[in-house]
């Protein structure tokens, strides 16, 4: 396919760990949709949401800063990221940069002692907005032809910094919104598969108190995964690496609170795109990564 | 006949905190505009584990109520959900402002030991040390700041987790991912904490 935008890309450090299927399946769909990307080399951490409060607003800052230096200085071209949390920072810390000269003027006193600096002209966009705004549905249906995912019930969990603050925003190209976003049914339906209706949409999992203090977010995962259930899903599609693992690996804890037996499979749209799109389970997909397996999505993959 | 008004009001609002939480706290200069509709703690999905919830800390903000703010388990159990900032009706940041009072503490020593700010100092450590998050070290390190016993009590809960991610290629064994240029990101960063110190 011929190449519609590339981007700088930034995997984030879940994509070596317990994201790495998130990250497989971006590289793997992204280039399928006419998306270039290249790595922002020697990327370092966003400082995800507790950053600021370890190293200071400004210290935060620069993690972002050295970012945007190394994709300004390797080509100029946009940052994307699938992670929600690196482009809550990156693109939320971008925006700073942009907004105030000052600010400016000290993240570049601060690159300086590496010998970088950030003119401010890059926009960060997130995977599911390139999805929306560059690719279009009409593009994941075509390609999704070579292997519609008929009969595959779907809950589309978007969860929290995907869409919230920014996805209503200029800035964040408006490309949906924060009650009710309809894109990540949007592309199940695309993949051939049926998004089903059910209340927690985008609900919150706890986020990184969920990895402190599971005790106290057990609660919310719970109801996720019963309306999901309730709904008739096969599988929960969410976009965030750590909603995915965070639902994902407490199913055992809920299970002993709340007495229930949940073995619900938690994916994500990338990897339904791969398998819908005729790539293999493995190497695209990433469906072998998944602690609790995909059964029903695994048994339709061609390859 | 009832009693007669009393000449002055019951008690003075001090200012001076909240006026400089308007100035140094991010967002914090559009907390005036609060009207104490209460959207934002009704949104909050964690709010039972909070003692005041934001709605309530911003009055007490204004009431100048520092110690109270500061010392709250408000500002340690945000989720980062961002829902009351895109519901407050107001355009208020509110998670910014709940985040930065709980810099604000973090600094001061106002957090409690084993909370999210022992959490937070993990993350940097992995952050600036390595220039990458280490998801094993980060919450080991953190299960260890409340206590030995707490520590191997929370990672012997959390082994069964870590196994499945081995075994699913999510968790690797051995030395911690890192950037290439850890020198020049700790200048950088170095330079950054100098400024920051420069302005107080």
């Amino acid at each position: 396919m011929t190449e519609k935008k590339t981007f700088t890309y930034y995997p984030g450090c879940s994509s070596q760990g317990s994201g790495r299927h998130l990250d497989e399946s971006i590289r793997a769909v992204m280039p399928e949709l006419g998306i270039g990307m290249v790595d922002i080399e020697d990327w370092n951490c966003c400082g995800a949401s507790v950053g600021q409060i370890g190293g200071g607003p400004l210290s935060n800052l620069a993690l972002t800063g050295r970012n945007m230096a190394q994709a300004e200085k390797q080509g100029n071209k946009d940052v994307i990221t699938g992670c929600a949390a690196c482009y809550l920072n990156t693109h939320g810390g971008n925006e700073k940069i942009k907004a105030d000269e000052q600010k400016k003027a000290d993240i570049n006193e601060a690159l300086g002692a590496a010998g970088l600096s950030y003119n401010g002209e890059l926009q960060v966009h997130h995977a599911m907005e390139v999805l929306v705004n560059e690719v279009g549905m009409d593009n994941i249906a075509d390609r999704a032809k070579a292997n519609p995912l008929k009969g595959l019930k779907v809950a589309g969990w978007v969860g929290c910094q995907t869409v919230r603050p920014f996805a209503g925003t200029d800035s964040g190209g408006n490309y949906d919104t924060y009650e009710d976003p309809d894109f990540l049914d949007d592309i199940t339906e695309a993949c051939g598969a049926e998004a089903v209706a059910y209340d927690s949409k985008t609900n919150c999992c706890g986020g990184s108190v969920a990895v402190m203090k599971p005790e106290k977010t057990l609660h919310l995962m719970e109801k996720i995964l019963n309306s999901a259930k309730q709904a008739g899903a096969d599988v929960i599609s969410t976009p965030c690496p750590l909603c995915q693992t965070n639902l994902e690996m407490y199913q055992d804890s809920i299970n002993k609170k709340f007495g229930t037996d949940y073995n619900f499979p938690v994916v994500f749209p990338t990897q339904l795109m791969a398998v819908a799109f005729g790539m293999e389970a493995k190497k695209d997909a990433g469906l072998h990564r998944q602690t609790i397996r995909a059964e029903k999505l695994e048994k339709m993959a061609k390859k | 006949m009832t009693a007669p008004l009393p000449e002055v009001a019951s008690r003075k609002y001090d200012l001076t905190f909240a006026r400089w939480v308007r100035d140094n706290v991010e967002g914090g200069d559009k907390m005036n505009m609060c009207m104490q509709c209460g959207t934002c703690s009704g949104s909050c999905p964690i709010g039972p584990e909070m003692d005041n919830g934001p709605r309530k800390t911003f009055m007490m903000v204004r009431a100048g109520m520092r110690e109270e703010v500061l010392s709250s388990s408000t500002l340690w159990n945000c989720t980062s959900c961002y829902r009351c900032t895109v519901r407050c009706p107001r355009g208020i940041k509110v998670t910014a402002i709940i985040q930065g009072l709980a810099q604000v503490a973090a600094k001061e020593g106002y957090a409690p030991k084993g909370e999210n700010a022992s959490f937070a100092n993990a993350f940097w450590w992995s952050a600036s040390t390595f220039g990458k998050t280490d998801e094993r070290l980060v919450p080991t390190l953190y299960y260890f700041s409340a206590g030995f016993m707490e520590g191997i009590r929370k990672s012997l809960d959390n082994l069964k987790i870590a196994i499945n991610m081995l075994k699913a290629g999510r968790m690797h064994i051995g030395m911690p991912h890192t950037i290439k240029d850890k020198k020049g990101l700790k200048a950088i960063l170095a330079k950054a904490a100098e400024i920051e110190k420069a302005k107080g």
